[in-house]
């Protein structure tokens, strides 16, 4: 009975287990949550989380060329479906940070500005994982990698509200850490016509320098010291998902090995840095972001 | 209805895109290609055409968008050119890698810098390793008859390659020609809808092919390109039955009865060859032409079968391989083709026409004669010869 019953779950499930993911990799666990919203009536294309280690198990329609085509290939099979009168099926454009945010992002900001009919997902681990912990353009400042080994000099690009000026119908932050959340958007976007943005924040014990069995936990601390704060922006208008209470980003930043070089001066920047962004979600909170 | 009238080249491809019902059309604009995508986006708007035009943000995306329309089982069809192509290549090598019957025209130019923007075929030549096939077209009804066979060829279930129709920029792109549209519902009996039975991303029916080995993937697209060679002439020889029109595959022997040289050139210079060969032979001159039609699958076997007629071959280059010193690829790939050949032809290597200078009556004639001085006492006096560099006088 018990086995039906794991057998049945396991079958249902739309990623199949044994990923050649790290352990606590958050890349598997989006992917089943996802999935779980989005349904079996979805075609995947794309990339990421480092590389196609979580993808390559999807039981949904899955095609990827390399991580220099975001957004393009999803084109394509949107306008396919349209042709054939298939618009029901639900089509995802996925990206890791490094090709949302470097090297496809102009092909990322052209799929938003046709406003192609796609739910485009940044999967964020903040840096090139795949090739072994590269620093991109959406690490964080002071963050460690082999590329920065003294800890990255300039800021974290903000792929999100770049997006969102693009006057696209809906795009939303998520974190693996708050999974309702994270589901409720992805339930939105497939309603929506037009392009959809979901960046989501995924922790990489591997990179973050962590121990794997507190990936969800670090993860919910980047929400709950407003270090990622969690909103959408449906039309334009601004709406925060959580307004945590805010807790000091030393315990975010002091849970992971990465940050370990962080001189006192460059906490102090980051804290500021954190403070004023949510003092400006907060301010733009209910009002349209267009300019 | 069928009809005819004046035709550039770009306006002609686009009827033949049209013609091949093409269903996603991703373009970016590049002169001289430009004019070919503006005039699909007229047939689109006004009705005469239905397909989903992208407008995309460049080469790379046009291309990659292709592969994803073509993946998800879309007729495609694309065009581009030069710095284009040269801009789109990481994502050329997608359809041919997983055999995608993509069409796409390549709209010769010159590759920068300082080439502005007239024609030679550096730009398409330099694709030549990467698996798609290549026609090269002399007129704007070449052009549309060679899209049309493009997707008869490309889409053949044995073949399920991609296919680059090429022709010159401005020459052929920009040059009104008389053109034949045939008739719509004729072009749909013999062209069928497509479908690629080895994909689907329709969820349910989800098809994907995972090939054994890299190696065999690799050695899948040469086999594909060796049986493309007889499927490109069956389809041409069909499409003639069925058109009235035909272009003799992969290479086409013109005015070579008796001909003891011939010259051969690939693109819009064949026209005015043609004319000069006439002209020649009217004087009692033994010149012949070889048109170069397909150069990937390249026609070993046919250029082995026909050389040894002829006593010299000069083949004529648009294009560069720099650092050679064996001239241009054409002149290269001819040359393999023939060492294995006993009594093969002497060659000579003509480059002419580079960054679309005009090729001449006066320049054609200057290779025909030094093919037939060479000929005529069995000795090539310059392996390789830069013809612009001759002050060949007035206009012949």
């Amino acid at each position: 009975m018990i086995n039906e019953q794991f057998d049945k779950r396991y079958n249902d499930t739309l990623i199949q287990g044994g990923t050649q993911c790290c352990p606590g990799c958050g890349g598997p666990l989006f992917w089943r949550m996802a999935l779980e919203v989005l349904g079996p009536e979805t075609i995947v294309y794309g990339d990421g989380p480092c590389a196609m280690c979580a993808l390559r198990n999807i039981k949904v329609p899955f095609f990827a060329i390399h991580f220099s085509f975001i957004a393009d290939g999803a084109t394509g099979i949107s306008a396919a479906m349209k042709v054939k009168g298939r618009e029901d099926i639900t089509i995802v454009s996925s990206a890791g940070d490094g090709a949302t945010g470097d090297i496809s992002f102009g092909k990322v900001s052209a799929a938003a500005e046709r406003n192609e009919n796609i739910i485009q997902i940044c999967i964020d681990n903040e840096a090139y994982m795949n090739t072994g912990i590269q620093k991109s353009g959406l690490t964080p400042f002071g963050a460690w990698t082999t590329t920065t080994p003294t800890g990255k000099e300039s800021n974290k690009k903000d792929i999100p509200l770049i997006i969102a000026a693009h006057k696209v119908p809906y795009v939303a932050t998520a974190s693996i850490a708050y999974p309702r959340d994270l589901q409720a958007k992805l339930r939105k976007a497939k309603d929506i016509k037009g392009f959809k943005y979901i960046h989501v924040i995924i922790p990489c014990p591997t990179g973050w320098r962590f121990d794997p069995a507190k990936a969800v936990e670090v993860t919910r601390l980047g929400v709950d010291t407003w270090t990622w704060p969690l909103y959408e922006v449906e039309e334009g208008v601004l709406k925060m998902s959580r307004k945590p209470e805010q807790k000091p980003v030393t315990e975010y930043l002091k849970a992971q090995g990465r940050f370990r070089g962080l001189k006192d001066e460059q906490v102090e920047h980051i804290q500021a840095e954190v403070d004023e962004r949510r003092k400006n979600l907060l301010a733009q909170e209910g009002k349209s972001l267009t300019l | 209805m069928s009809f005819t009238r004046m035709m550039e080249g770009n306006e002609a491809a686009a009827w033949g895109a049209k013609l091949a019902r093409a269903e996603v059309v991703p373009a970016y604009p590049i002169t001289p290609q430009t004019e070919l995508i503006s005039n699909i986006a007229t047939l689109i708007a006004e009705g005469t055409m239905k397909a989903e035009y992208i407008k995309v943000e460049g080469e790379h995306t046009a291309m990659a968008a292709a592969v994803g329309a073509s993946v998800a089982g879309a007729r495609v069809f694309t065009a581009s050119s030069s710095q284009g192509i040269a801009f789109m290549e990481e994502a050329l090598w997608q359809p041919p890698g997983r055999r995608l019957p993509i069409v796409m025209c390549m709209v010769n130019r010159t590759m920068g810098p300082l080439g502005g923007l007239r024609p030679d075929h550096t730009d398409s030549l330099l694709q030549r390793d990467l698996g798609w096939i290549q026609l090269y077209c002399e007129n704007s009804q070449e052009a549309l008859d060679t899209i049309l066979m493009g997707y008869k060829v490309g889409e053949n279930k044995d073949i399920y390659l991609p296919v680059a129709v090429c022709y010159d920029g401005y020459f052929v792109s920009a040059t009104a020609t008389p053109t034949t549209v045939p008739d719509q519902a004729l072009v749909d009996e013999w062209l069928p809808p497509y479908k690629h039975e080895w994909y689907s991303l329709i969820p349910g029916e989800f098809k994907m092919p995972q090939p054994q080995s890299f190696v065999k993937m690799r050695m899948g697209l040469e086999e594909a390109h060796q049986r493309a060679k007889k499927v490109i002439e069956a389809v041409d020889k069909d499409y003639r039955k069925r058109f009235g029109r035909g272009y003799d595959g992969l290479l086409e022997e013109y005015n070579c009865e008796g001909a003891e040289a011939v010259i051969m050139t690939m693109g819009s210079m064949t026209g005015t060859a043609r004319d000069v060969v006439d002209i020649m032979r009217a004087k009692g001159k033994k010149i012949g032409l070889i048109k170069m039609r397909g150069f990937r699958p390249f026609p070993t076997e046919e250029l082995q079968r026909i050389a040894p007629k002829y006593k010299a071959l000069a083949v004529v280059d648009r294009n560069n391989s720099f650092g050679s010193a064996g001239g241009g690829i054409v002149s290269m790939e001819v040359a393999r083709a023939l060492y294995s050949v006993p009594d093969r032809p002497l060659l000579l290597n003509f480059h002419v026409g580079l960054s679309g200078t005009d090729v001449t009556m006066r320049q054609i004639e200057y290779m025909c004669k030094e093919a037939l001085k060479a000929a005529e006492t069995g000795k090539v006096k310059k392996v390789v010869d830069w013809v612009e560099a001759h002050d060949l006088g007035e206009v012949m």
